[in-house]
Parts: C-alpha cells; structure tokens; sequence
C-alpha cells in the first residue's frame, strides 16, 4: 500500500467460528498493509468479514491463525495482558451504538478513558474538537444519537491513540448527523494524524478515505487508493 | 479531590439500584444481625454467670453430712486444693403461708453468726438482714416471696423438725445456689410451692439439735485443683459424720439447669444463625453475580479500552462493598442492640443481679469479614466468568439462546400455550441453572423461617409428651422419709383421691467404667398409669424386670451401652453396693437419667418396697379438701401440682427458646422479604429490554405484567416444597441437637407453622408484585427504539 514503514503489516488473517461441520470461516487469509495517518475506510456486505477483522486489528479478539503486526509488536503473540495493554495505550474505539456508560456524563465518559491513558487530551478539549463543548455535564439519555456517537469519538481520540478505529460510526444515524460524525472523524486524522479504519455499509463515505479496503465472503476483495479523498460535508447519500 | 469516572459510576450505580440495595442491606442485615445478636447475647449470660459465680463465691464442691462437729473444718481445709471451706446447716421444712391452701416446700439455709455467708454469698434484694438476737428473723428468695405474695413483715408458720415455728420475713435475697429453684424430685421450678429461707445458724441449730455442728460443708477449689481428687478425700472424711457424697458444682441442680438451658440456647444460637449468614450470603452472592452478569457489556467496553483486569475487578467490588456496609452496618447495630435487650430479658429471667454485656470487636469483624469474604468471592467469580469472553462478545447483546433442546421442543409442541406463556418457560429453561437458584434463595428463605417458627412447636410436643402423656398425675407428694405401702394406703382414703400410684426416688451414685455420677435411681412399676415413662417419640416404655433402664444423657455421660455393667452404690438406708446391667438405653423428653423396676430395686437392697412420694389422681373439685389434709399430715414434705409444673416448663424453656424463637423468626422474614424482592427485581432488569419491546409491539400493561410476574409465581411456587423438606430436616436436626443433660426436646413441626410459612412467602412475593408491577407500567419505551436489540 505504501512505501514508508507500516503501521499495521498483516499476513495470512485467519478466524474460524466454531469447530468441525459447525465451523464458520469469518476471515480467510487476509493480507495487507496500512500505511501510518491513512484514513482508512472498509466496505463490505453483512458477514464478510470485517468487522472480525477490525476486531482482531483492535485487539479485542483473537485471530485463529496468521500475523498482526503493530509497528514492532507481533499482536497475535500476545496474551490478554498483552492485547489490554496494547489496547490501553494505542487504540481508540467507536462503536456503531456509541456504548457511552449511562451512569456517566459526556465529560466523565471521556475521562473514563484519559484517566488511564499515559498523555491525554483534557475531557472537555476532546469534546469540544467534536463540537460538543457545550454539553459536558449532560447524561448519554440527554443527547442525541449524534451527539452522543460525537462523545464516543472524543472519548476515542481524548488519549491520542495511534489508531482510531471505527465500526459502523453512523449507521444508526440519519444522513445530516453522520456527515456532522464524520467531519468530526476527519478532522482528527486530519490534525492529529491518526491512523483511522473506518466500516461502513455505506459506499459514499469510502470517499473521505485515502484507501479503500473491500471485504467479500472473508477475504480481501479489492484494495484500491482513493485519489481524490473528499471531505464529507461534500458528500450526500 | 475529584472522583474518578470509575467511582462516580460506583456513586451513581448505588443510587440508581437504591431500592434492591435496601432489599440487600434487609438480607445481610439478617445474617449479620443473628450472629452479632446470638453470640453477644450467649457471651453475655456466660460472663454474666461466671462473673456472678465468682463475685457471689459459688461453692466448687459441696458436701452434705449427717453431722459433724465444726472443728472437723479446719481439718478439710488442710485438703490440698481447698482455697477456701465454710460450713452451714442445711434443713428441710414445710411452710404454712396466709393465701395458699397447699403446704409449701422450703429448704432453709444459716446464716453464719459472724454475719454474711462467705461461699455462696447473698445479694440482699429488699429489706434487711436478720437480725441475730431475733430467731425468728429470715430472708426468704426473692422469686418465691414474689410468687407467694410475702411481703417483709410477714410472717408464716414452718413445721421444722416436728416442730412449728412462727417465722418472719425481713428481706429478700438471690443466692448464686438457686437460679433455679426446684423442689426435691421437681423437674422444673414452682417457685409458688418451693422457696429457700435463710435464718441466722444459732437459731436453725437449735431447732434442729446440731449445735456447734454442721451438715453441710461449702468448698471452693484453687485454680489448679483436682475436683476428683478433693472430692475422694471430702468423702473420706465425712464417712464417719453420715457425708453421703460430695459433688461438684456441676452436679449442683441449679447450675445443671442453667448450664443446661444456657447449652440449649448455645445450640439454637450455634446452628441457626451461622445458617442465616451463610444463606443470606449466598443470596448476595446470587443477586451480585446477577447484576454483575447485567453489566456484560460496560465490562467489555472498559475491556476494549484497555482497563486492566484488577481495574475493573476493583470497580465491581466496590459496589459490592459499597452494597453490603448498610447491612453490616444495621445488622451490626440491630445485633448488638438486639443482643442486649435479650440478654437482659434472660437476665430478668434467670434472675442474675447484674449483667456483663459482652459483644465485642471481633464478633463484629468476624460477621463483617465473613459476609464481605462471601461478596467479593461472588464478584470475582462473576467478573472473571465475564473477563474470560473477548471484548467483543461481552460488548454484545448475550446471544439468542438455542431453543433446539429436549425441553424447549416439549413447550413447541404444547399447542394450547399462549405466547405469553411460552416466553415465561422459555425465558425460565433459558437459563436452567440461574432459574433453579432463585428458586433455591426462596426455599432457603423459606426453610428457615419453618425451623425458626417450628422451634416453638418442638416445646409444645415436649410439654404434651410430659403433662399429657408421662405425668397424668393431678398432686405428686414426697414424704419426709421413704414409707412402706401403708403411706399409700393412707394416701388412698384421703379427700378427692381417687387413685394412687407409689413414687420411688432411691439416692445412689451410679458409676460406668471410667466415670461416676450422683444422680440417683427411679422406681417404677409396670402398668402405671399417673407416671408413664414415655419415649420422645411418644411411645410408652415399661421398666424392665432386671437391670436400668438408662437415658441417653447418662448412658453418654458415663459411656454405657446396653448390656454393661453399672456400679450401683445406693446412698440411703442401709448403703448397699451392687452391680446391674445396662437393660437399654432410651430417649425421654425429661426425667430422671435411670429407672428400675421398683420390685427389683427393693430385692436388691434387701428391704421391703417402699414409697419416697406418690402420685394421686385427684377430683379437682376436692383439691382444697385435699391439701387442707395433706397439710395436717406431718409425713408429707413437699406437695407439687401438674397444673404448676406444667406452667414452670412453659415459663422456663418456653420463654428461654420463645424469646430467641421470636427474633428468629422476624430475621428469617425479612430474609424472605428481600430474596423474593430481589429476584424480582433483577428478572425485571434483566427483561425490562423485552417486556419494553413488546409494549412497543402493542402489547398491553396487563399482558407484560403477566410475563414477568408469571415467572416469579413460578420460581416461588417451585421454591415451595424444596423450602418445605429443607425446613423440615432442618428443624429435625436443631431439635436433635438441643437434647441436653436434663432434657430432650422432640421434633414436633406442626402443619400449621409451614402453612404460615408458606403463607408468608406468598404474601412477600404478593407485595413484591405489586411493586413491580408499578415499575413496569413506567417501562422507557423509547429507550428500546434508540439502542440496539
């Protein structure tokens, strides 16, 4: 993908569900590189795959067989010890359905986070990069379903993570809200230079991307640059 | 300092979960509260007793002579291991006081000249004490000038020694000798028809001609003595004075039944309440594990950030602390408070003249650590059994379950089911393991309430066994000295007597292989009908033709099995010494340790039968004529009355066991209470999602309503019989082993206390309806559109 050593070198990703006739293969044998600062997106049908993949990129699951490589760090070598930490100090989450924790404010969510990150942003800079400096002190219940992924993103990016990576960010969400989550999502990898992987269902968006990544039935259908990377307040679905 | 996010969430979790934590707090409030309660309560009386034992000088040894003159006591205080040694005459008399028509049964003790007993001191209650220039100048024991109505001033007339003597009452004392007060051949006190009098020695002996002499020796023992050894060289010394045998404290009635009954309570606050604690842990467990397993997905979440395991255990045992402190808290003050106010009704009961409250520290951190141990063990299970899925799967919604089971297939297949009532079998079966355990919290709750109420239903089949079944007889009278078959005769033409039975108390110390005892046989006679000796489990037992019949207390005691041998040393009359057989052994509610066949006993100690009392049935409307009688009849010492002895056992072990029986009970209701409430409210959290979905779907409050509330009414009613056969072993094996020295008491649970039991748990999950039912007619319907399904 790029000359410049990777961020993430990844050979032979393999995860199979299940064992014996019951077994499922959700990947099969995807390789790829992803260049550090890309902004990534992953397109791709119901159960082809990516989402495991951004799973077991993200540490959060275990590949079956195959290499992750994070920079230096061989991921599928290490434990779960090893895989929190990695996850503690180097990624940053969003979630198709937010998972704020209700009991939490906006501001308390994100310092849920820089409470255990090692340089973090303050609670209220991160959401104010995501235009929500205005409603720090409300509940998850108080906010939209926009205002509440935008609070995800800033409690993603609030510890300045070398990966950000993102599952489905605006598919609860109507159109005029997503493109609001995406500006907010393209402007951190814009400024900070975050690494960002991006899901989606839906095909416009791979135009904010520098690379598009197409997932088909577990393997890695098609992997092409996007020359003309758009920001999405142009976009339209 | 400001809080972390973590601990604000712990905050914010507990307010939110307000309501079940108070149902939490109820349960471990219980379980904490038996334990700080009983064992404050059981340290308590013990301190109490001892302390009063040692500040009154109880006596250690005591031993009874015909006479002996009181320079002999210098000598006995030479026996190594006597720290110190005081002699008295002890006298028996029957009292004639204004107000009852039966004569009343005394024992009289001196008072030495030089002023206040030494060992066995008194505690002057009211009054003053008897002036030594006036003879006739008693104290008299406060519970039975109480029962009797004497008042200082008063004066009764006493048949001493033959003769009549006008005494008067000048005050009222307790001596560490009569916590119980029982007449002779009495199981249980009357303190109405027995008292103790105390009048001064100078006056006591010359009525009793034992001037300058003694008949009975008081001794207390350096620490490092060996009672045995004391006892064997008192013995010896005494032999030639008439000395029977002397005997230990332990031997000594009073303190037989009130370490009998302290035992007994020991037992009921020994069993129970280490029960109640691990059941109201368990339900913590339970209900922790419950809400933990709720919050899969905010520990995946804190997972996929990269929280550490320790975190986010750390976190969860905090709410869990967090949880269980109001309930240690109150449990702790309802315990200790509790505590108090039985040892002092116990206190007021046992009539000890002050009380050594004790509850200390380590009771409460034992109880605290003890809980807390069970909570953090059920938060690191849960929280462990969640960390062991990836991120991923805890983040997700648990999934759908797999309906292709035998069972699941069954409820398909049941055609007539409405859909509502699917999903309630389903939902149940889902989870087979998590349903059986809230089914398993009721049938504790549940259990526990049936032994604690049942106690009281074990005493009432004990009183039934003795007044209705054993002893039928309306007056039992005991003579002065035992009197052959024309006593009985006599007896027979007296007013309103229309049957008598020959009763037969032989003094004897009974000995087994290794240990001996003075306790004495009981006569009896084949076909008796006023005095049956009756098995505890109602079955009437015949004396056997040869050889005792042993009681299971004694038969431990002495470590005898049928067919050994016992040494029989009688310590009356003509002091025979001979060998008979182990004939059984049997358990009796009550009674005497060793019965014989009255016939068999007279052979063998070479005299003719002889009676020591009798037991009369009596028309009760002669009663009064009767006891005028008895009263003129000067071979009559003592006059006891079914009716009274029925009333001292209900006053003594009913009260000790009803009071604790009580508190019991309450502790095990509010158990109840808080399982069946949190069962319900962790189903509700646990559904709320569903029951929501289908408001949405058009379902109505009612029909919502009926799913969630269906499934309690079935994990409670299928808790029922569980809680039933648990509560019954249970309430077996506390009546089992209750059984102490003097007494055994049955197992007697009576369909009545398990219906209210079940009543009472059907009324908590009635009410816990109610409530829930007001909760789910706010369900957030809209909640359920925003977030995933």
């Amino acid at each position: 993908m790029a000359s410049a050593p990777p961020l993430y070198r990844i050979e032979g990703l393999t995860k199979i569900y299940g064992e014996g006739d019951t077994a499922i293969a959700a990947l099969r044998g995807v390789n790829l590189d992803v260049p550090k600062s890309a902004m990534v997106v992953l397109l791709g049908p119901s159960g082809s795959g990516k989402s495991t993949f951004l799973n077991i990129v993200g540490g959060l699951d275990q590949a079956t067989s195959g290499h992750v490589h994070f920079e230096d760090v061989e991921l599928t070598n290490l434990d779960d010890n090893g895989l929190t930490e990695y996850r503690r100090h180097h990624v940053g989450f969003v979630f198709q359905f937010y998972n704020l924790v209700a009991s939490l404010t906006a501001r308390e969510n994100v310092a849920l986070i820089t409470e255990i990150a090692d340089e973090p942003m303050e609670p209220a800079e991160a959401l104010a990069l995501v235009g929500l400096e205005s409603r720090l002190d409300h509940f998850p219940t108080q906010l939209s379903g926009g205002e509440q992924q935008r609070v995800a993103i800033a409690r993603a990016i609030a510890k300045r993570p070398k990966v950000l990576l993102c599952d489905e960010p605006t598919g609860a969400l109507d159109s005029q809200t997503g493109v609001r989550v995406l500006e907010a999502l393209d402007q951190v990898n814009r400024e900070l230079g975050t690494t960002t992987l991006l899901i989606t269902h839906n095909a416009v968006i791979a135009e904010m991307a520098d690379h598009v990544l197409r997932f088909a039935d577990g393997q890695l259908a098609d992997s092409r640059p996007n020359p003309k990377r758009r920001r999405p307040g142009d976009m339209k679905w | 300092m400001s809080l972390s996010p973590l601990d604000r969430k712990v905050l914010r979790d507990l307010w939110r979960m307000r309501s079940q934590a108070f149902a939490i707090a109820l349960v471990i409030a219980a379980g904490v509260g038996m334990v700080v309660m009983s064992l404050g309560m059981m340290r308590s009386l013990d301190a109490t007793r001892d302390a009063y034992y040692d500040r009154y000088r109880f006596a250690d040894i005591f031993a009874p002579a015909k006479r002996a003159r009181k320079s002999l006591l210098a000598e006995m205080g030479d026996i190594p291991g006597v720290s110190q040694i005081e002699g008295r005459i002890t006298a028996g008399a029957t009292l004639d006081v204004a107000g009852i028509s039966e004569p009343i049964t005394t024992r009289i003790h001196s008072i030495p000249a030089s002023g206040e007993p030494r060992i066995n001191a008194l505690v002057l209650r009211s009054g003053r004490w008897p002036d030594p220039n006036r003879p006739e100048e008693v104290l008299a024991s406060e519970k039975f000038a109480t029962a009797a109505r004497i008042s200082l001033g008063d004066s009764v007339d006493a048949l001493l020694y033959g003769k009549r003597q006008q005494l008067r009452v000048v005050g009222t004392a307790l001596s560490p000798e009569y916590v119980y007060a029982i007449g002779p051949g009495q199981l249980f006190p009357d303190n109405r028809r027995f008292g103790v009098l105390w009048m001064g020695e100078e006056h006591l002996a010359a009525a009793l001609d034992l001037t300058d002499s003694f008949n009975e020796a008081l001794i207390r023992l350096d620490r490092a003595a060996v009672p045995d050894d004391v006892i064997a060289k008192l013995d010896n010394m005494l032999a030639r004075y008439g000395g029977v045998s002397a005997y230990p404290r332990a031997e000594q009635i009073s303190d037989r039944f009130v370490t009998n009954e302290l035992a007994q309570l020991r037992t009921m606050t020994g069993i129970l309440p280490p029960i109640f604690l691990g059941v109201a842990a368990f339900l913590i467990n339970m209900v922790l594990s419950r809400l933990i397993d709720a919050e899969h997905d905010v520990i995946g979440l804190l997972m996929a950030f990269g929280y550490r395991g320790k975190a986010i255990m750390l976190h969860y045992a905090k709410i869990a602390v967090a949880l269980s402190i109001p309930g240690l808290a109150l449990g702790i003050a309802l315990g200790s408070w509790m505590g108090r106010g039985l040892a002092g009704m116990y206190q007021e009961f046992f009539v000890f003249p002050f009380l050594t409250y004790r509850a200390g520290a380590d009771i409460y951190a034992l109880a605290s650590l003890a809980t807390l141990f069970v909570v953090l063990f059920g938060v690191f299970q849960s929280v462990r059994r969640v960390r062991r899925m990836t991120p991923v799967e805890a983040m997700r919604p648990p999934l759908p379950p797999n309906y292709a089971g035998g069972v699941a297939k069954l409820i398909s297949r049941l055609r007539w089911l409405d859909e509502p009532t699917r999903i309630i079998l389903r939902g149940i079966l889902r989870r087979p393991f998590r349903s059986a355990l809230g089914s398993l919290g009721v049938a504790a709750a549940l259990g526990l309430y049936i032994t604690s109420a049942g106690s009281s239903d074990n005493v009432a089949q004990m009183i039934d066994i003795l007044f209705d079944q054993a002893n039928r007889a309306d007056v039992m009278v005991t003579f002065a000295e035992p009197r052959d078959e024309r006593a009985l005769f006599a007896l027979a033409r007296a007013p309103g007597v229309w049957r008598v039975e020959p009763m037969r108390a032989v003094g004897a110390k009974l000995s087994g292989a290794r240990k001996s005892k003075s306790d004495g046989l009981t006569g009896a006679t084949a076909g008796s009908d006023l005095n049956r000796l009756v098995g505890i489990d109602g079955a009437i037992i015949e004396p056997p033709a040869r050889g005792v019949l042993v009681s299971y207390g004694l038969a431990n005691e002495l470590d005898l099995s049928a067919g050994d041998p016992i040494d029989v040393q009688i310590t009356e009359g003509r002091r025979g010494r001979f060998e008979l057989p182990v004939a059984g052994v049997i358990k009796s509610a009550v009674g005497s340790p060793a019965y014989v066949d009255m016939a068999m006993i007279a052979r063998r100690m070479n005299e003719a039968p002889l009676a020591s009392g009798a037991y009369l049935g009596v028309d009760p409307a002669r009663i009064d004529d009767l006891f005028r009688y008895l009263k003129a009849t000067p071979i009559i010492a003592g006059v006891f009355l079914r009716s009274a002895s029925r009333t001292g056992l209900e006053e003594t072990i009913g009260e000790t066991m009803g009071i604790v029986t009580l508190f019991n009970t309450g502790f095990s209701a509010l158990i109840v209470f808080g399982v069946i409430y949190n069962n319900a409210r962790i189903s509700l959290a646990e559904r709320a999602r569903d029951l929501a979905s289908l408001r949405v779907l058009g379902y109505r409050r009612s029909e919502v309503s009926y799913i969630l509330l269906g499934e309690l009414a079935i994990l409670t009613l299928a808790g029922l019989p569980f809680g039933i056969i648990f509560g019954y072993y249970l309430s077996q094996w506390l009546s089992a082993s209750l059984g102490g020295d003097l007494f055994i008491i049955p197992f007697g649970l009576s369909a009545s206390t398990v219906a209210w039991a079940v009543l009472i748990v059907l009324l908590a999950a009635l009410l816990t309806a109610l409530f829930v039912r007001r909760r789910l007619d706010s369900l957030d319907l809209v909640a359920v559109l925003k977030t995933w399904d």
